[in-house]
């Protein structure tokens, strides 16, 4: 299926801010509204939109299913290993074992920054696979 | 009879929520770790954010099975609706 190209072309110039934007989220989610879940769904968001304006199978050559699966099952085993740090390192699981820093900055907090992340990719990958799998059942698009 | 089963069920409902309205559960003052959170919050995990201490500092446990219940959801619709190889 072919849409306009003028859906097409907003799409595709969309594209970048709208990961931008979510990568803000992310990363800012310690100082500010938003955080891992948000951020996550914002970049799937993003997928989403390039998969609906050019189909499902031209979207698939860039993000691939097999990849995002084995990107999300990282996700979720970093995260249960950013606990465990906690324990080699003399505290509890899930303990903040960095340094907290200026409060206020960007890098204080602690561990909140690669938790954010690793939820937000966590996120990403796991919504852009359920659309797949959705539009593909359906076989339309 | 399942009429009157309908009116007993609702009859009760109606008393337990008359009989409920003036309950009190918990009061302002009286809510220790919600004012623990203010006064310690930030000095603890160094987020300004208070919701992202809560949610990554304070209450993780909750955020790491939150992030397992959407993996669930993610294996289901892939078990599910998915072709296979």
């Amino acid at each position: 299926m072919k849409n306009s190209q003028i859906i097409r072309t907003i799409a595709r110039k969309l594209f970048p801010f709208i990961l931008l934007f979510g990568f803000y989220l992310t990363l800012h989610g310690h100082l500010s509204p938003g955080g891992g879940f948000q951020g996550g769904v914002v970049i799937g968001t993003g997928i989403i939109l390039l998969g609906l304006a050019y189909g499902v199978r031209e979207t698939e050559q860039r993000f691939k299913e097999k990849y995002l699966g084995i990107l999300e099952k990282l996700a979720i085993l970093s995260f249960i290993f950013l606990g465990l740090l906690g324990i080699f390192f003399g505290y509890s699981f899930l303990k903040n074992f960095l340094p907290l820093g200026q409060k206020g900055c960007l890098a204080s907090a602690g561990f909140m920054i690669p938790l954010n992340l690793v939820i937000s990719t966590k996120v990403a990958a796991g919504v852009t696979g359920i659309f797949y799998t959705l539009i593909k059942y359906r076989g339309e698009i | 009879m399942k009429k009157y089963y309908y009116i007993i069920i609702l009859i009760i409902m109606a008393i337990l929520v008359i009989s409920s309205i003036n309950l009190e559960y918990g009061h302002p003052e009286n809510l220790d770790f919600v004012n623990y959170y203010f006064e310690h919050g930030i000095q603890d995990t160094g987020a300004i954010n208070l919701v992202a201490s809560v949610y990554l500092d304070y209450r993780a446990y909750d955020t790491l099975m939150e992030t397992i219940i959407l993996f669930m959801a993610v294996i289901a619709v892939l078990f599910f609706l998915g072709k296979g190889e």
